[in-house]
C-alpha cells in the first residue's frame, strides 16, 4: 500500500483529527460517490437494502411472534445511526449528545398526549419541529468547537437536559416517569400495537435513507463534506460553514426527535434515564462507525447487523451480553475502522481481504 | 455558619480526591489527545484491587498501594501497547468508541467477578473523625487528601525533572519530532497511560477508604473527570487540582443550598459554559501552545 505513511507523519493538530477520509489510501471515489457515478458494489447495495425491505415487508406474518419488536427496534437503531451520521459521518462533527434530540422528542409526545390530551399526529410534528429548534439552540454555540470539545460539549448538553427533565417534575414526571395515555378512554390515539410500530419506524427508516441520500447528492452534502475536510478551505470557497453545520445537525435533530416520538409511545412509559441514556449515543456513533459513516448505506448496515448482534447475545448470553458485546466493540473498532462498507468495496476493488490495512494506517 | 464550613471542608478533601482521578485523564487526553471513556473503569478496578488485598490478606488501603500502583501501572502499559497504539492516528471517536468498549468489557468484568453489591474497605480508624471547631473530619478523608496531593506533586515532578517526564512532554507538543529526536513513542505513550492508570487505581483504592463503590459508578468518575480536565485545562496537572477543588465545592455547596438532584446539571452547566467560553481551562494556555505541561 503505497499510502499507509499518508497519516502517520503528520503532526497531530486539532484539526487533523477531523478529517476522517482524508488520510484513506483509496485511491478511488469514496463510497458516497459524486451525483451521476454509480458503480456496481452501490448498485449492489441498493439491492441489499430493497432486498431487506421487503423482507420486513412480510416480516409479521414470516416470523415468530416477537420478532415484530425486535425487528422494530433495529429500525429505529438504523434510524438513529443514520441520523448521527449526517452530522458525524458527513460533517465530521462527533456528537456525543444526539440521545437529546431523542429525548426531547419522546418527552414532547408524552407530555402533549399525557398533559394536553394531544393526539399522536400533530404531537409527533410538534416533536419535529423543537427536534431542529432544539438543535439549533444547542449548535449555534457548540458547533463552533472542534473534535473532543465538541463531543464532550454536546454530552454534556444531554446529561444537562436530562437533568432538568428530571428537575421538573410537574410536568415531566421526573424520576417517576410519565405514561402516555395508550389505551382506555383517556387514549387520544389507539395504540398500533408491536407490528403497527414495526411500520412506523420501518416508514421513519425509509425517510431518514432518502434524506440522507438526497443530501449526499445535493449541494448542501459536497458542502458538508468539504467542511469534514477542511473547514478553512470550505468558508475559503465561499460556503458558510457555519450555516450548513446548523442545518446538517437539525436535520439529524429532527430525524432523532422523531424516532424517539414513536419509541416513547411505542414504550408507553418512559423514563428520563432511559430516554436520555448515554448508551444509546453511544450505539448511534457505533452503528454508524462500524457500518461506515459518511456513506448513505453504511450505518444501515451498521445498525441492523448490530442490533440484531445484540438481541442475539441478549437472548442466548444474558448475564455476558454486555461483556461480549465491549469484546466485539474493540475488536470492530481496530479492524474495521473505516467501516463495514468500505471494507467491501475495498475487497471487491482489490480482489483480497484488506484486513490488515486498516491496522497499519491507525497505528502508531 | 457550621453546616456551610463543614460542607466546604468535606467539598475541599473530596475535591482533592476527584482531582487525583482526573489528573490522569487529563495527561492522557493532553499528551495522547486520547479522551480515555475507560478511565473511571480503572480506578474503579483499583478499588476491587485494593478491596480484595484488604479482604484476603488484611492489608491496609495505603499500604496496599505498593502491589496496587506498579500493577495497575503494567496494566495500563500493556493497554496501550497492545490496543489504543492501534488506533491513535484514526479519526478521534476511534479511540472513543475503543474505550467505551474497553469500560464495557472492564465494568461487566468487574460486576461477574464482584457482583453488583456495594463494597467498602473498612479499617481499624474508617470510623474515627478528627473534631475542629463543630466540622467533623474523618481521618479516613485526611490521609485520602493527603494522599492525593503527595501524589499530584509526585506526577508534577516526575513530569518536570525526569528524562522520561521531558519525553511525555516532548511527544504531547509534537509526536514527530520526538520521534526524529529518537524517542520510542510508543513506549512513551504506554508509560503516560500506565502512569495515568496507576494514579486512577491509587485514587479508587482511596474511594474504597472513604466511601463505598460498585462496578457501575465507574462513569460517572469518568464524567467528573471530564469536568475537572476541561475546568483546568488539557494535561495542565496543576489545573486538575484547582478543577478538582473547584467542582468538589460546587457540588458540596450545591448539595447544602439546592437541591440534591440538581446537582448534576450545575455540573455539566459549568462544563458547557467553560467549553464555549474558554476551552483552554481556567488555567490552560492556548491550544496550538501546549498539550502537556507541568
Amino acid at each position: 500500500m503505497a499510502a499507509t505513511s499518508a497519516r502517520p507523519g503528520m503532526p497531530e493538530s486539532e484539526s487533523e483529527s477531523a478529517h476522517p477520509e482524508l488520510g484513506a489510501p483509496t485511491t478511488g471515489p469514496p463510497k458516497a460517490a459524486p451525483a451521476g457515478r454509480t458503480t456496481a458494489s452501490q448498485l449492489a447495495g441498493w439491492a441489499l437494502v430493497l432486498g431487506l425491505l421487503v423482507i420486513c415487508l412480510l416480516a409479521p406474518k414470516l416470523f415468530i411472534p416477537s420478532f415484530p419488536r425486535t425487528l422494530s427496534a433495529v429500525f429505529m437503531f438504523a434510524t438513529l445511526a443514520q441520523a448521527w451520521n449526517i452530522i458525524g459521518g458527513f460533517t465530521g462533527y462527533p456528537s456525543f449528545g444526539n440521545v437529546v434530540f431523542f429525548g426531547l422528542g419522546g418527552y414532547t409526545i408524552a407530555v402533549l398526549m399525557a398533559r394536553s390530551h394531544w393526539s399522536f399526529w400533530p404531537a409527533l410534528v410538534v416533536a419535529v419541529v423543537l427536534g431542529a429548534a432544539y438543535a439549533m439552540l444547542i449548535g449555534i454555540p457548540t458547533l463552533r468547537l472542534k473534535g473532543h470539545y465538541f463531543a464532550i460539549a454536546t454530552l454534556g448538553v444531554a446529561e444537562g437536559t436530562r437533568e432538568i427533565v428530571l428537575n421538573v417534575p410537574k410536568v415531566t414526571g421526573g424520576g417517576a416517569g410519565i405514561t402516555v395515555p395508550a389505551v382506555g378512554p383517556s387514549a387520544t390515539t389507539s395504540y398500533p400495537g408491536n407490528t403497527g410500530f414495526l411500520y412506523y419506524f420501518l416508514a421513519l427508516l425509509v425517510v431518514a435513507m432518502l434524506a440522507v441520500y438526497a443530501i449526499a447528492r445535493s449541494r448542501f452534502g459536497f458542502a458538508l463534506r468539504a467542511i469534514n475536510q477542511d473547514e478553512d478551505a470550505a468558508a475559503a470557497a465561499g460556503i458558510n460553514t457555519t450555516r450548513m453545520k446548523i442545518a446538517a445537525f437539525m436535520v439529524s435533530g429532527a430525524i432523532t426527535a422523531a424516532a424517539g416520538s414513536i419509541y416513547a409511545f411505542q414504550q408507553v412509559s418512559i423514563y428520563p434515564d432511559r430516554l436520555f441514556s448515554v448508551d444509546i449515543t453511544v450505539l448511534m456513533v457505533i452503528m454508524a462507525v462500524i457500518g461506515g459513516s459518511g456513506t448513505v448505506i453504511g450505518p444501515l448496515v451498521g445498525g441492523v447487523g448490530l442490533q440484531f448482534l445484540s438481541e442475539y447475545l441478549r437472548q442466548n448470553f444474558t448475564d455476558y451480553h454486555t461483556f461480549i458485546f465491549g469484546a466485539i466493540i474493540i475488536v470492530a473498532v481496530v479492524l474495521l475502522p473505516e467501516g463495514a462498507v468500505r471494507f467491501a468495496s475495498e475487497t471487491v476493488r482489490q480482489r483480497r481481504l484488506p484486513i490488515m490495512d486498516n491496522l497499519r494506517r491507525y497505528r502508531l | 455558619m457550621t453546616p456551610f464550613l463543614q460542607a466546604t471542608v468535606y467539598g475541599l478533601l473530596q475535591g482533592g480526591l476527584l482531582a487525583l482521578i482526573a489528573v490522569g485523564f487529563s495527561l492522557v487526553w493532553g499528551v495522547m489527545n486520547v479522551v480515555n471513556l475507560a478511565h473511571g473503569a480503572l480506578a474503579i478496578t483499583g478499588a476491587y484491587f485494593s478491596w480484595q488485598l484488604h479482604e484476603s490478606l488484611g492489608l491496609d488501603p495505603v499500604l496496599s498501594l505498593v502491589v496496587v500502583l506498579p500493577v495497575m501501572f503494567m496494566v495500563g502499559y500493556v493497554i496501550q501497547r497492545g490496543l489504543i497504539n492501534l488506533v491513535v492516528n484514526a479519526p478521534i471517536w476511534m479511540t472513543l468508541l475503543l474505550t467505551f468498549g474497553l469500560e464495557a468489557l472492564i465494568v461487566n468484568g468487574l460486576l461477574l467477578a464482584f457482583t453488583g453489591d456495594f463494597r467498602s474497605t473498612r479499617t481499624g480508624y474508617s470510623t474515627n473523625t478528627l473534631a475542629l471547631g463543630g466540622v467533623r473530619i474523618p481521618y479516613a478523608r485526611l490521609i485520602a487528601f493527603g494522599l492525593s496531593l503527595l501524589l499530584t506533586v509526585a506526577l508534577v515532578l516526575f513530569i518536570r525533572n525526569t528524562k522520561m517526564g521531558l519525553a511525555i512532554r516532548a511527544t504531547g507538543m509534537d509526536r514527530t519530532a520526538a520521534r526524529l529526536m529518537g524517542m520510542n513513542v510508543r513506549h512513551v505513550y504506554a508509560v503516560t497511560f500506565g502512569t495515568a492508570t496507576a494514579l486512577a487505581a491509587a485514587a479508587g483504592s482511596m474511594i474504597g477508604l472513604v466511601g463505598t463503590f460498585t462496578p457501575v459508578v465507574a462513569g460517572g468518575y469518568t464524567l467528573q473527570s471530564f469536568v475537572i480536565a476541561v475546568l483546568g485545562g488539557l494535561g495542565n496537572m496543576w489545573g486538575a487540582l484547582a478543577g478538582g477543588l473547584v467542582l468538589g465545592l460546587a457540588t458540596a455547596w450545591g448539595a447544602l443550598y439546592l437541591s440534591g438532584t440538581l446537582v448534576n446539571a450545575i455540573a455539566f452547566g459549568i462544563l458547557v459554559l467553560v467549553l464555549i467560553v474558554r476551552p483552554s481551562g481556567l488555567l490552560g494556555k492556548p491550544y496550538y501552545e501546549a498539550r502537556a505541561e507541568a
